[in-house]
């Protein structure tokens, strides 16, 4: 069970002229937990829609499990998009539907299993994330905000997907709904999930990831353990960004 | 109302509604072409390529600033010029569903603009093509904020069904007048007709409302 | 069609032409001041006004937006004299015009008046006005800002309206049209050159109170545009 799941080689993207991903190179193994963190503007968002193509990079090299997506994607777009799972940080839940039906859509539209199986797998995905019968007809808006992200992380997980990645999963909730949320993350990555986790939760960060990469002006400025980022960053940026993170909690800010 | 003379309804009042066919004729035919043109041309503005939405956003706009009266003698009197020669009922017809196209691409275009980009990108994200994102994200969300538009539209189209009295289509307001000619009394049909216009465009408001909170969705700009 | 034929049609009767287009024009901005009077009048009283009153002016606004204008026209024009009241056909057209649009347009302005904080009215009502001076001082001069975009739409939409006009023969763009095409059978010519004026005066319109607008505007305030309201 191991073997490189992704893998992204030198990636450059600009939006007008202006350079959001200036070279960005790393690799994801199967089972891994790599999260990244970094200041506002760095290009972590950029860089997780390019992943799954919602961005299309400039250059650079895009793998997913040894076969390419980009520049020349081994099949078509969204076919591969299947394969990654994406929860984002306004969770993103198709307003018009149910619970049960945002998780099984794509199991019926795309994947086209039957509506009793779909439903089977939806079910289960929706108990994985802790999110019992008596919400799963309700409407995205009658749920709180965490409820509403543990649905999206399960309609993600539902696809069975090889990789997931998420974006900031947890920065647009109040925060005495945070950990619900970790909760569900933390169970995955026992599950020996493969994650690529953008976030700001250094608690969490420390006890789930296997690395932590710092981006930075569109650059990974520093990557390792994370003990050693957490506790004992080298590069000057990264010291300020970690102090600044650390304050706001003690703070009690997010 | 000590105007209304009773005996010109209990005389006239079946052969004014008469025209009731024809008025329906006219307002399903108009805003059914309306819709189905009108869809085409919101897809296209939003999902075209360059030209294609720009023509789509000429054709709209000119069609709005055209008053209904002229775009219908333009196709009754003007078209035969050029060999097409249109019936009147036909020539109503198209000239309110032109009209009412331009209209209801706009409501369908901001209708489509409305949805959060965000239910485009988790729809994508789950691997739907195209196609896929339309039918079941984009349609979906889309009607439902554009209903009270819509029924809006619809109730205007009824309405002006009334301007085909000018190429003498025989509905509802061109029977009116004609019974007023004969009868020597033009308040009692008129009101008549007038009541028989406000009864529709308010059962239509009202089923549209009834409707309208059946399929609501809480969360989904359904604030009306 | 020829382009040359549709100049020369311009210049052969560029008289009836201009005379459409003035009476076209008068038509719009007299119906339009006087449905922006009866419009502002109708939304303060419905908002502010006794209950009585309220419901009476919502049941006419009601029955003007259920009803078709070209039959309120024609109430105006051929049944009104049964009761002793005869107008010559343009004052009649404009009178109608006017009476539909105020109904349209006091709907604008009753958006306008509850889309205005309640906080103004609180600090208004704090320095001791009255309910008189609350309308004058704060309720209309802010709903009209407001308000202003759909006003913009209410003129376009009274252009195009005031076509109406042609079925109590007045001799407007439209009917002049008709003038014209009834003598020279040259109708495609001539309509297209009739949709393409009041294409060109709608642009212009609105060009023009993009204009306004800017030199009236006050920064914070400012509402969505509406078009003809909904049912």
């Amino acid at each position: 069970m191991s073997g490189e799941i992704l893998r992204v080689d030198n990636l450059w993207k600009s939006y007008s002229e202006t350079p959001v991903l200036r070279g960005v190179s790393f690799e994801v193994l199967r089972g891994e937990v790599k999260v990244i963190m970094g200041p506002s503007g760095s290009g972590k968002s950029t860089l997780l829609r390019c992943i799954n193509l919602l961005v299309r990079p400039d250059k650079g090299r895009i793998s997913l499990e040894g076969k390419e997506v980009f520049p020349k994607p081994y099949d078509s777009i969204h076919r591969i998009r299947q394969k990654i799972g994406f929860v984002f940080q306004s969770y993103n839940l198709f307003l018009h539907m149910t619970v049960l039906d945002n998780v099984r859509v794509g199991l019926i539209k795309v994947k086209k299993l039957s509506k009793e199986e779909a439903t089977k797998r939806a079910m289960e995905a929706l108990r994985i994330v802790g999110i019992g019968p008596e919400l799963w007809n309700k409407y995205p808006a009658q749920l709180s905000g965490g409820q509403q992200q543990r649905v999206a992380i399960a309609r993600a997980i539902a696809m069975e997907p090889t990789i997931m990645l998420m974006d900031e999963p947890t920065s647009a909730l109040d925060p005495e709904l945070v950990g619900e949320v970790l909760n569900v993350i933390r169970d995955l990555a026992k599950q020996k999930m493969t994650m690529l986790i953008v976030t700001h939760e250094l608690d969490f960060a420390l006890e789930v990831a296997d690395e932590i990469m710092v981006l930075d002006g569109g650059k990974i400025v520093e990557r390792g353990k994370p003990s050693e980022i957490l506790n004992n960053p080298k590069h000057p940026r990264t010291r300020r960004f970690i102090e600044r993170l650390r304050r706001r909690v003690e703070h009690g800010h997010r | 109302m000590i105007f209304i003379n009773i005996k010109v309804i209990e005389e006239y009042g079946p052969i004014i509604l008469s025209g009731l066919n024809k008025t329906a004729i006219l307002t399903v035919g108009g805003f059914g072409m309306g819709f189905a043109f009108g869809s085409i041309l919101a897809f296209t503005q939003c999902f075209g390529g360059r030209i294609s939405s720009r023509v789509a956003t000429a054709i709209e706009e000119s069609l709005r600033s055209i008053p209904l009266l002229v775009l219908m003698l333009l196709i009754f009197f003007g078209l035969p010029e050029v060999g097409l020669s249109l019936t009147p009922v036909q020539s109503a017809i198209l000239a309110i569903g032109l009209r009412s196209m331009a209209y209801q691409s706009q409501i369908l275009r901001s209708a489509i603009l409305a949805i959060p980009r965000g239910q485009i990108e988790a729809a994508l994200s789950l691997g739907m093509t195209k196609a896929q994102l339309f039918t079941t994200v984009i349609a979906p969300q889309a009607l439902r904020i554009a209903i009270p538009g819509l029924v809006n539209q619809f109730t205007i189209d009824l309405k002006d069904t009334s301007i085909a009295y000018a190429i003498g289509v025989s509905e509802l307001f061109t029977e009116a007048v004609h019974v007023a000619q004969v009868a020597l009394d033009y308040l009692t049909p008129l009101v008549f007709v007038g009541a028989i216009y406000f009864v529709i465009t308010f059962a239509a408001s009202s089923i549209m409302s009834r409707v309208y909170k059946r399929i609501a969705i809480p969360g989904l700009g359904a604030s009306q | 069609m020829g382009i040359v034929s549709a100049f020369e049609l311009l210049a052969k009767y560029h008289s009836i032409f201009l005379l459409g287009l003035r009476n076209t024009l008068i038509l719009t901005a007299t119906a339009f001041s006087i449905g922006f009077a009866l419009g502002i009048t109708i939304a303060v009283l419905r908002e502010f006004g006794p209950k009585p009153i309220r419901h009476l002016l919502a049941a006419y606004v009601e029955i003007i937006r259920g009803t078709p204008m070209l039959l309120q026209l024609f109430i105006v024009y051929y049944a009104l004299p049964a009761i002793g009241i005869v107008l010559p056909p343009i004052a009649a057209a404009i009178l109608g015009m006017g009476l539909n649009s105020g109904a349209y347009q006091s709907e604008y302005y009753r958006a306008a008046i509850r889309a205005i904080p309640r906080g103004q009215y609180e600090a208004a009502l704090s320095l001791g006005m009255t309910t008189r001076q609350l309308i004058e001082v704060l309720a209309i001069p802010m709903a009209v800002r407001i308000a202003f975009p759909s006003m913009v739409n209410e003129l376009v939409y009274l252009l195009k309206y005031s076509s109406i006009a042609y079925f109590l023969t007045v001799i407007e763009l439209t009917y002049a049209g008709k003038i014209v095409g009834a003598e020279t059978f040259q109708y495609l010519e001539v309509y297209t050159i009739i949709a393409i004026i009041y294409f060109a005066l709608s642009m212009a319109i609105v060009r023009f109170c993009k204009f306004v607008e800017s030199r009236i505007r006050v920064p914070g305030l400012g509402a969505p545009e509406a078009t003809r309201g909904l049912i």
